[in-house]
């Protein structure tokens, strides 16, 4: 009776585990196809003021147009690869520096490491808008790669921590014991032993800071702090949309609808890496 | 708003010009019959007052609600633009132009009882020119010498220079009893209304003073309600938890007003101008024909169309409908791509060029600045936008001229005089029109004041001194139960007295 039970429960759990990731793979994939389709096409010229004032979507303007009569649809697929390239840029940023960081810090003398560990903790307390804030505010202008930098250094914290935490416990594993007194030298300890060990956990992580660093932009560049117009950012589609909500509600809900795909997506896709990578339920398949 | 400048050098205004507004006829003959006289006029507004001294940093809320209300000055700047005796019963100017003799209107008593007398005006007038004072009229009255109070009723201002606008900077200042203690939080005017109570945060509260010496107030007193953004205040509007909203941001808001006709919307002449201000101190806005070939090749009516729909006048230069000076100068330099290539080429930049323009963060400068970048690369030119917070704008621009072209709303009534300082933060420096707008401030008359600044403003537009883009439209919504109220909304004043509600 029980493994009967068992057996059941055990198929939705493997149709709806594949079904995450695919949903999350169909996402994500659906953005960067646009994103890529943008460096050779689209719809209309982005800048271009092709149609009136606050058109309605219709067949020539799907997400119908913005105050100077741009096309939305144009702008959207436009700020898919805004937000690729931002999220890209930042977790490649976060992941240089917070596994260096993280891995340093763990095998550092005590003392070290007590400091990283704090200093990592100090990070993590500011919000990380505000930190993205403050390094905008600190480069000449507000641009794609000062928003990038900025998130890419306030996330970097998260994995860093994370990595210390996550190498801290290989490290007291027998088995690097083991290749210490076979006389490994640390670069050997690191790169065979360590990332490879730590490297689905660290995945699973970058996926879901990919997903914030995307609200994030959105966020900054809603405050003005992102990439300057015209980049098409979805968060300054959201903030050139605000006042005119009630009129035009297609001009805010467009690229939400962008956000909200890619977010979930990376999500999804997080979870679905993380289900696939669990060591603890690779038995059960 | 935050950026605006609030500053304003000399000021002037024919009493006889006067500007036709055909909105105020519509709303002011509307309701009239029917009126009750008891009613309370409720105003929903976004400007708070800090507190309720307007020497005291109190911001533009305080005109709004005490301006006329609860406060008078010897002279009132009108809804329309013109200058009107309020406190004072008339004046006479001495043949140097450098004494003011003014005569008080009889039987004036502040709200705590005392009467108005020569030293209430006197201490007024210090209280604005004070060490401590934060007035933004601080500057303009400092060319007074000295106030005499010959009697109770006669006040001799000496002035260190003639200065025609006398009488319009004294509108700016408020007749406060010289034996009132906390202003900041409390009142002692001549004014039609008293304050009843302020709850911070949320409303002003004025009733009618029972004694004014005036004409009465047509309602039973006015409440401000205070509101932290649009939609809030637009949805009190909508609910009735409100009769009238002093000023929208935006024409989308609008449509929920437009087609009821439980409202009215009315469509007043603000005095803010978008301003795509250069540097004219430095290549390429040094030169003339660069400067207007940049003006030719914008498309102001459709700018002004994506931002505003329907609302907001075209001006071609600085001076707004309701400056005395005004003329209308849009076809100085009309759209014309074509002559704006032509005029490129002249000044030797036949293959355009590139500048930054610095836009300042907020709604519309974001889009104002996409639309620029748009049509003057059309003609060659290539615009990078840089987006910067108000605070930058102050530093890196209104300080350090540190700049090649910027976009900015000036707000202030009369404000032409900003082209007569070479030292501005644009630094338009023509000679002609610094002597002209100088000596307009010495003139005999307002006339040949008025005939020195028209002067002047048609050499800023035949400058092309800067990019005068569009005027603000003020636009008022109320039900349509009221009617009476002001619809320019000049320097943020809201007179209340003339609303009248009409009976349920």
């Amino acid at each position: 009776m029980s493994g009967q039970v068992e057996t059941a429960a055990a198929r939705p759990r493997l149709s709806r585990r594949s079904l995450t990731l695919n949903i999350g793979l169909f996402l994500v994939g659906m953005h960067v196809t646009v994103a890529l389709l943008t460096l050779v096409w689209t719809p209309y010229d982005p800048t271009g003021m092709t149609g009136g004032r606050l058109e309605a979507p219709s067949w020539a303007h799907w997400a119908g147009t913005d105050r100077l009569g741009r096309d939305l649809f144009t702008q959207i697929m436009i700020g898919s690869r805004i937000a690729l390239i931002v999220g890209f840029g930042a977790v490649a940023i976060a992941a240089t520096i917070g596994v260096t960081l993280g891995v340093l810090s763990a095998f550092a003398t005590r003392y070290l490491d007590d400091i990283l560990a704090a200093a990592f903790d100090i990070l993590i307390a500011f919000p990380t808008l505000l930190l993205a804030m403050l390094v905008v505010a600190a480069t000449e202008s507000a641009s794609l790669f000062s928003a990038t930098l900025a998130l890419g250094i306030a996330i970097s914290a998260i994995v860093a921590r994370l990595t210390r935490i996550l190498a801290k416990r290989i490290l007291s594993m027998d088995y690097i014991t083991a290749a210490r007194t076979a006389g490994a030298s640390w670069p050997s300890i690191v790169f065979r032993h360590l990332l490879p060990n730590i490297w689905p956990m660290l995945a699973v992580n970058f996926a879901l800071q990919f997903g914030l660093a995307v609200i994030a932009e959105a966020s900054l560049s809603y405050l003005g702090l992102g990439a300057p117009p015209p980049n098409a950012s979805w968060g300054r589609l959201l903030q050139e949309a605000q006042g005119t909500v009630y009129t035009a509600p297609f001009g805010a809900i467009a690229p939400g609808i962008a956000l909200v795909t890619l977010v979930i997506g990376m999500n999804l896709l997080a979870d679905g890496l993380r289900e696939a990578g669990d060591p603890t339920r690779r038995g059960r398949q | 708003m935050t950026a605006s400048l609030k500053e304003t050098g000399l000021g002037f205004r024919s009493l006889t010009i006067t500007v036709a507004f055909a909105l105020w006829g519509a709303t002011g003959a509307m309701a009239q019959d029917n009126a009750d006289p008891s009613a309370v006029i409720r105003v929903g507004s976004l400007y708070e007052p800090q507190n309720l001294d307007n020497t005291a940093g109190a911001g533009q809320g305080i005109n709004e609600a005490f301006n006329g209300n609860v406060y008078e000055g010897l002279f009132q700047l009108t809804d329309d633009g013109d200058v009107v005796a309020k406190l004072a019963s008339g004046f006479e100017m001495s043949e140097d132009g450098l004494t003011y003799t003014f005569t008080l209107q009889p039987d004036v008593t502040f709200h705590s009882g005392d009467p108005l007398t020569a030293a209430d005006v006197k201490s007024s007038i210090e209280r604005v020119t004070a060490e401590g004072s934060q007035s933004s009229r601080k500057r303009t009255l400092a060319n007074i010498e000295s106030i005499e109070a010959k009697d109770d009723n006669t006040v001799v201002v000496t002035l260190k220079e003639r200065s025609i606008s006398l009488p319009y900077n004294l509108s700016y200042v408020w007749i406060v009893n010289d034996a009132a203690k906390d202003l900041t939080s409390g009142e002692d005017g001549t004014g039609p209304y008293k304050l009843d109570n302020w709850r911070r945060g949320s409303s002003i509260t004025l009733s009618p003073y029972e004694n004014y010496w005036g004409e009465k107030p047509k309602n039973g007193g006015v409440t401000f309600s205070y509101f932290k953004e649009a939609t809030a205040l637009n949805n009190a509007l909508l609910t009735g938890a409100v009769d009238i909203i002093t000023s929208v941001q935006s024409p989308d808001s609008l449509m929920q007003f437009q087609d009821n006709p439980s409202f009215v919307v009315t469509d007043g002449q603000s005095t803010t101008k978008e301003v795509l201000a250069y540097n004219d101190r430095v290549a390429p806005f040094d030169n003339v024909k660069v400067r207007k070939a940049v003006a030719r090749a914008i498309d102001r009516k459709r700018l002004l169309n994506s931002i505003w729909g329907e609302y907001g006048t075209l001006i071609g230069s600085f001076v707004p409908p309701t400056d005395p000076w005004y003329v209308d100068l849009n076809d100085v330099d009309a759209y014309d791509p074509e002559s704006a290539k032509a005029l490129l080429a002249e000044a030797g930049y036949a293959d355009g060029f590139t500048f930054t323009l610095d836009t300042p963060n907020y709604d519309p400068h974001p889009i104002v600045a996409q639309f620029l970048q748009n049509e003057l690369a059309k003609v060659g030119i290539k615009v990078n936008i840089n987006i910067i917070t108000a605070n930058e704008w102050y530093t890196k621009i209104y300080q350090a001229h540190d700049f090649q072209a910027t976009l900015q709303e000036h707000v202030n009534h009369r404000d032409i005089v900003f082209y007569g300082n070479p030292n501005f933060y644009w630094g338009y420096n023509n000679p002609q029109v610094v002597e002209l707008i100088a000596s307009a401030e010495a003139s005999g008359s307002e006339a040949e004041r008025d005939e020195k600044l028209t002067e002047a403003n048609r050499i800023i537009a035949e400058d092309a001194a800067s990019g005068w883009l569009y005027l603000y439209p003020q636009i008022v919504v109320s039900t349509a139960s009221v009617s009476g109220y002001p619809v320019n909304g000049l320097n943020s004043q809201f007179f209340a007295y003339d609303i009248a509600k009409q009976a349920r």
